[in-house]
């Protein structure tokens, strides 16, 4: 009895353990699934999987990714598409784990500085040159610079793109307007000239209405492109060279724009905290703790401005010739390479009903919250209730810049730059060698 | 002639096991059982802990990033790396600044509280014991969440106390670490606290009203017949703690992210950040190996200490 007892014990813990450990060709569970309509067989249904970062309604807190699939599934029922919601502190964690155990999702959702520059350029995705055939031109008619940077250095595309938009900041239009600061802005066209950007910030903090002007957040790695663009456009400096072969922050315009930011923390006009990041300064600008934010675009106002109590007005960042370059964000789709030609194919099917049908996608760009990438699509939010907030965004694209973030060495140097930002504005380190330092450091991880 | 007892017979050769006086057959089966109870543990212990160890010792020689295709033997280059790496040495010398002053406050402050509250009714007993663990049951997240809005530089709740304008506390190079150190030790105080309680519970009351009766003080009565007998929980404190805090990581990513200019990144921040955000696999292997030789080292030498006193 004993012995039978210590056998079946025994037995019992490796069969839990085997079923524990035992591998599966079938999909792991996901967060969500929408199954495929229509009863057909098992063996006749595709399951793919869609990893998505948190852009607009395509992950956030108010996903519509059911309501996407179904629609796909009305069209396509022999496609099964399961999801997954990553967010952007522990995303890459979850993908690079991901790659690292051969169990990567078959589609996810991204910019290209992710897609393009870092798993396509380590082989890793499908090339989608076939996608781009009957679109490029559609593309192309937008912005040359998305096609640019969805192609790898191989000339592969490895990005099929939905949507863009410019990143921005903004003023509390109230503050401003009591301050008297108003007068240093074009409201008009929402640009001001770096001396405005000055004068704004001194009327502001002499006016004690927060309690502090501005806040240059130097924490983190998100919301880099706020920052990025507040330097470059002070005095029209460039982040890369032109072929996005080699940062370029120590030239001499970027030099002096740092030595202004560091003038403008050390004199008390304006903060600089190393211990704030991009969504901490948000949160501050909502509070009312400081009166303007590096890191708006429509979807952080989408988020904060329920919470905000008075007027966030969208602006373009400050420049001495009062002509703007804006950061872009491009986010769109990739596949990974996982070897299945049925799934990469069923992929693209997915891919392509969602970027390029006639109702779907102007539906999909309008959940992301940004704007559509295809020129045929013209405006996606006219007769919608969200026109008239989309508008402000809308009026800021024609300041689009260079679309630099697939230069080599991009995920380093985001943490050089933040480095920087803090030696300089919270350590008082010298402008031109703190910039000479994060050149060298960012150009030998290219 | 006094006869020999039978049970002191020499059992005979190759049938009977000399200390336990069972049968070779029988000995072999319960030795068999006793194996195969291990055994689930094993395979996790192996599968789990040692052959991880030995794949991660292995990756350390390699050259590897997520294009695993490209993999190429590197020898001890990553070792070397490390050597000259300096944010590596940043954040080995603030891991220890951290073990350094958490662990012996940690513990200090654990029996302090732990024999102030030991002698109370058991109503207030338990109440400080809740108490003092609700930060290790509350989640990281949330204990980071109400630290930072405290020590928020322009709302926060220590600048308004201290009436110290708008330091920035956690983006300060000089005060950011004793920030992460004071957090970490809240965090950490729960376990060793309701540890002490109960190892105090366990000292043996005769010997402490013998010595009583003695004279002795109350200051003699814990040094010689208190402490010796908590020492292997004083033992498993210390390790623990010190494991803890080399592995300190979550305060990091949610409230620094290592800064300012890594004044804050500790060890196992830096292999986090090297294997996912750069996905250099291979030298995050290399740092791991020189961690786990550290805690190693470290254990080893708390072991020694604790033994060597209770000698």
């Amino acid at each position: 009895m004993k012995k039978f007892l210590a056998l079946l014990l025994s037995m019992s813990m490796v069969f839990a353990l085997a079923a524990c450990g035992g591998g599966s060709t079938e999909t792991p569970a996901p967060e969500g699934s929408a199954p495929a309509d229509g009863g057909s067989g098992d063996a006749e249904v595709t399951r793919i999987t869609l990893w998505t970062y948190p852009i607009g309604q395509w992950g956030g807190t108010d996903p519509q990714l059911d309501t996407i699939i179904a629609a796909f599934n009305e069209a396509h029922p022999e496609i099964e598409v399961s999801y997954e919601l990553l967010d952007y502190t522990n995303g890459d964690t979850q993908v690079t784990s991901a790659i690292a155990a051969s169990n990567t999702p078959d589609i996810i959702m991204e910019g290209p500085e992710r897609l393009v520059s870092n798993w396509g350029a380590n082989g890793l995705m499908v090339d989608l040159s076939d996608l781009w055939a009957d679109t490029e031109s559609d593309i192309a008619a937008t912005s040359q610079a998305v096609v640019s940077a969805c192609m790898g250095a191989d000339g592969n595309y490895y990005e099929y793109p939905l949507c863009m938009t410019t990143h921005c900041m903004a003023i509390n239009y109230e503050v401003f307007e009591q301050a008297g600061a108003l007068q240093y802005i074009d409201e008009e066209t929402r640009t001001w000239t770096t001396d405005g950007f000055v004068a704004a910030m001194e009327a502001v903090a002499a006016s004690g209405l927060v309690s502090t002007p501005a806040i240059v957040y130097c924490g983190g790695q998100g919301g880099d492109q706020g920052t990025r663009a507040l330097v470059n456009n002070l005095y029209s400096g460039t982040y890369t060279n032109a072929d996005h072969t080699a940062y370029t922050a120590n030239s001499p315009e970027n030099v002096e724009a740092l030595t202004l930011l560091q003038t403008l923390v050390n004199d008390g006009t304006i903060s600089a905290s190393a211990s704030f990041q991009a969504s901490d300064e948000l949160q501050a600008f909502a509070n009312q703790t400081c009166a303007v934010t590096f890191a708006w675009n429509a979807s952080n106002k989408a988020a904060y401005a329920s919470q905000a109590a008075f007027t966030p007005f969208a602006m373009a960042f400050p420049s001495d010739d009062g002509v703007p370059e804006l950061c872009g964000g491009i986010w769109g789709f990739g596949i990974f390479d996982n070897g299945d030609a049925a799934k990469i194919e069923a992929a693209k099917t997915f891919i392509q009903f969602v970027c390029d049908d006639a109702v779907q996608g102007p539906e999909s760009v309008r959940l992301t919250g940004f704007f559509p990438v295809r020129s045929s699509f013209g405006d996606v939010y006219a007769g919608t209730d969200q026109a008239e907030q989309m508008s402000e965004f809308q009026s800021l694209m024609p300041y689009l810049g260079d679309y630099y973030n697939v230069t080599g060495g991009w995920t380093e140097q985001r943490t050089e730059w933040f480095n920087m930002l803090q030696r300089i504005l919270i350590s008082g380190g010298d402008p031109q060698t703190e910039a000479d330092a994060f050149v060298e450091a960012s150009n030998a991880n290219i | 002639m006094a006869q020999a007892p039978a049970a002191a017979k020499p059992a005979k050769k190759g049938r009977r096991s000399e200390f336990s006086g069972m049968s070779r057959a029988l000995v072999r089966r319960e030795t068999i059982s006793a194996y195969l109870f291990l055994l689930p543990s094993l395979i996790f212990f192996v599968g789990f802990v040692l052959v991880p160890m030995g794949i991660c010792v292995v990756y350390s020689f390699l050259d590897m990033g997520i294009n695993t295709s490209g993999t190429t033997f590197a020898g001890f280059q990553n070792y070397i790396e490390m050597a000259g790496d300096k944010v590596f040495w940043q954040s080995l010398r603030n891991t220890v600044v951290i073990v350094v002053v958490a662990v012996p406050a940690v513990t200090a402050f654990s029996l302090w509280v732990g024999s102030a509250i030991y002698p109370m009714h058991a109503a207030w007993r338990s109440f400080f014991r809740c108490v003092f663990y609700l930060p290790v049951v509350t989640g990281t997240v949330a204990v980071t969440v109400v630290w930072k809005w405290i020590f928020n530089p322009f709302t926060g709740l220590l600048n308004k106390i201290l009436h110290t304008g708008t330091l920035d506390w956690l983006g300060n190079e000089k005060t950011a670490i004793w920030c992460i150190i004071l957090i970490l030790f809240t965090t950490s105080i729960g376990q060793p606290i309701v540890l002490y309680v109960a190892a105090l519970g366990n000292v043996d009351k005769s010997l402490i009203e013998a010595a009583q009766v003695d004279g002795a003080t109350k200051l003699q009565v814990f040094w010689k017949i208190k402490w010796p007998q908590i020492m292997p929980t004083t033992l498993y404190v210390l390790v623990i703690t010190t494991i803890n805090s080399f592995q300190c990581f979550a305060l990091i990513q949610l409230l620094t992210s290592g800064g300012p200019n890594g004044s804050t990144s500790t060890l196992m921040y830096y292999i986090f950040d090297v294997a996912y955000k750069y996905q250099r696999f291979g030298y995050a292997n290399a740092m791991g190996v020189i961690l786990a030789l550290i805690i190693a080292a470290f254990s080893a030498l708390q072991f020694k200490a604790a033994k060597t006193g209770n000698e």
